[in-house]
């Protein structure tokens, strides 16, 4: 385990507690008919947070060295088109319609993770978005996003 | 009624034709998950409820609930079945509680002895699965007669008592699973209280008023995390599967294994009933008590069938055993359990010692469909075992992507939302952040299924006692749970630090 960046995780757990106690002193402290009100469980919630935030960062100081030996490579460069990829997919739902978003992210997804044979990724992309709005659509009376007017064939 | 006329109304219901079909498809795509690296069987089962929910959405709520969890509890026993494919014939564990049966599956794999061991696997899986449910089936009325006179102090101390076993046992680290847990029942407070009306940590956000929903927050930190840290850590590139050749085991084998399966469906079974220990250390175990009884404890690790039957069993039966305390108590004992019952909970079936008498037709029929589930997986598996060694062997460049659609797709099925569609993603990229940090993500999904209820009945054990916080050690059930808590803390946390003076004393 890493010393450093778990002080980092400590300071933001540490901060998210405080937030929450913060935010719930607005509450009222009592409600109707009983004696603890919203704010009980969120403060002691949040003071807990902090308690174990402080455990956590004493701590980072009785981890043993790294050896370094152990250095894995990431491949954030095909995490990050996948990410992307995902964020789009997820924004051009609605305005492009479920198949023609899941085909195209599932093209590009299959091509970023391995670069192969283009026309074995369009079939089983088209495939694979086509058959699940038709089956999730048509027999199952689902609701998902449709195509937009000029590919109305699609509906 | 007894228990045998309970078990046959369940079998009624586990026999109509669609639960059928909901057993049989929950068993299949729940081998499937784990024999398929990179999808382990809390993904799995987070990923179908979206599925389940809409298939289900033309059957009365009661009906829909039972449908649903036959399924996903298959996929959740079917994972465990599946896993020991990739690790006999990869040496890579298709799930966690299959890392053992590596050791002692591939070696036999090496040796020609492929199919034997994946047959030993699956026989073995199906008498553990019998004797979790036989298990079940006894304690499963006393357990819950003894906990429906459960007063609010007493459930909040039992809901404690499983936040803290299953932090006490998760991950490296026991404050990082503590944080981890605190952390979801402070998202879990998140949106409309139920006791007051007030909205809290909203910021006027109608998205928020219904609070964080449980399924986003599973799917984006399991499945995609997953699929994430496989993409970031190059996790997907592996050799290739050793071939099948005869599926059936030889005499002797099948001698050996024989007493194997049963201690490793018993110590299963323990282990997996007790909450927080769950499957993989329940194999683990196994996997050391064979090693202990057998007269040739050097020769494992180099191919012996006991050491794939013993811990094969263990890992099945500890998935039976973790039902008992879902069903009758109401506290999952691990990440699995946690989302099949916030399926449940998503259906308005709460599960707990009401359950028997509220909806006695989802418990019993779950019951009885799981003996149906373990038959279909042992015809299943039997003949199919060549099937599902090619399956392994699924490119990974298809099935990274497939699953991000998935995911997607189940949440927005359910949701339709694009809030819930965002929050999936961020909940995917903590999922891998919090994963490589050593922050394990189990805690806090369990927390945030159990969040309200703690709350609820903690604001109510507080009402009856006019605010006075030592109500809950006055009340003895409850006094006992808060113990038996505290002590799961602590005895690992003890045990920690004579671990490590052991260690100096011995470098010493």
């Amino acid at each position: 385990m890493k010393a450093t960046t778990d002080r980092g995780f400590a300071c933001v757990f540490l901060v998210i507690g405080l937030a929450f106690i913060v935010g719930s002193r607005s509450y009222v402290s009592t409600s109707y008919g009983s004696q603890v009100g919203s704010n009980v469980f969120p403060t002691m919630l949040g003071v807990l947070t902090i308690i174990l935030s402080i455990k956590l960062f004493i701590e980072t100081f009785r981890y043993e060295k790294e050896n370094k030996a152990e250095k894995v490579d990431f491949d954030y460069k095909k995490f990050f088109i996948i990410l992307v990829a995902t964020f789009a997919y997820c924004l051009l739902l609605r305005p492009l319609g479920y198949v023609i978003t899941t085909f195209l992210f599932l093209l590009i997804g299959f091509q970023t993770i391995q670069r192969g044979k283009t026309w074995i990724s369009v079939l089983i992309a088209l495939i694979i978005s086509i058959s699940v709005y038709y089956i999730f659509v048509k027999l199952l009376n689902g609701t998902l996003p449709k195509s937009p007017v000029w590919l109305d064939f699609l509906n | 009624m007894d228990v045998l006329e309970w078990l046959g109304l369940g079998f009624e219901t586990a026999f109509l034709w669609h639960n059928l079909a909901f057993a049989f498809f929950g068993v299949l795509i729940g081998t499937a998950v784990g024999v398929l690296p990179g999808i382990g069987p809390v993904s799995g089962v987070a990923l179908l409820i979206p599925i389940t929910t809409s298939i289900t959405s033309s059957l009365s709520p009661t009906e829909a609930a039972t449908s649903a969890i036959i399924m996903l509890a298959g996929v959740y026993y079917g994972a465990m079945y599946g896993g020991s494919t990739t690790s006999i014939l990869l040496n890579t564990p298709g799930e966690a509680a299959s890392v053992v049966t590596t050791l002692d599956g591939y070696q036999m794999a090496k040796k020609g002895r492929a199919g034997a061991a994946l047959s030993i696997a699956a026989i073995g899986s199906f008498v553990a699965g019998i004797v979790s449910l036989l298990g079940l089936i006894l304690l499963a009325r006393p357990l819950s007669k003894l906990a429906i006179n459960f007063g609010p102090a007493d459930y909040t101390s039992l809901m404690i008592l499983g936040l803290c076993a299953v932090s006490g046992l998760a991950g490296k680290s026991m404050t990082k699973a503590l944080l981890m847990m605190v952390l979801g029942l402070l998202v879990g407070t998140i949106g409309i209280d139920s006791v007051s009306g007030i909205a809290r940590f909203t910021f006027n956000q109608p998205s928020l008023y219904e609070g964080i929903e449980f399924l986003t927050v599973a799917v984006g930190l399991f499945a995609l995390g997953e699929v994430f840290k496989s993409i970031i850590e190059r996790d997907y590139i592996h050799g290739k599967a050793v071939k099948v050749n005869s599926i059936l085991p030889n005499r002797k084998e099948f001698k050996d294994s024989i007493p194997a399966i049963f201690r490793g469906s018993f110590i299963g079974f323990l282990v997996g009933v007790l909450p927080g220990a769950g499957a993989s250390i329940a194999a683990f175990f196994s996997y050391s008590l064979e090693k202990k009884v057998s007269k040739t404890p050097e020769k494992f690790g180099t191919g012996m069938i006991q050491g794939v039957a013993g811990p094969e069993s263990a890992n099945n039966a500890a998935a039976g055993g973790a039902m008992i305390p879902l069903l009758t108590l109401g506290i999952p004992g691990s990440g699995t359990t946690a989302i099949l019952m916030g399926a449940l909970i998503m259906y308005n079936v709460q599960p707990g010692p009401l359950l028997f008498e509220k909806n006695p037709e989802v418990a019993w029929g779950l019951i009885a469909s799981m003996f149906v589930g373990n038959v279909m997986l042992l015809i299943l598996n039997m003949p199919l075992v060549k099937v599902f060694a090619k399956v392994v062997e699924t490119p990974p460049k298809y099935l990274l992507p497939l699953i991000i659609a998935i995911s997607v797709f189940g949440v927005y099925a359910v949701r339709l939302t694009l809030f819930d569609l965002m929050l999936l993603i961020i909940c995917g990229i903590l999922g891998y952040i919090f994963t490589r940090f050593d922050f394990p993500v189990a805690p806090f999904v369990l927390a945030l299924v159990l969040g309200t209820m703690l709350e609820y009945n903690m604001r109510r054990a507080l009402t009856i006692s006019n605010g006075n916080y030592s109500y809950f050690f006055k009340e003895p059930m409850s006094a006992a749970f808060l113990i038996l808590a505290a002590l799961w803390i602590i005895v690992p946390f003890v045990l920690k630090m004579k671990g490590k003076k052991l260690i100096v004393n011995e470098e010493g």
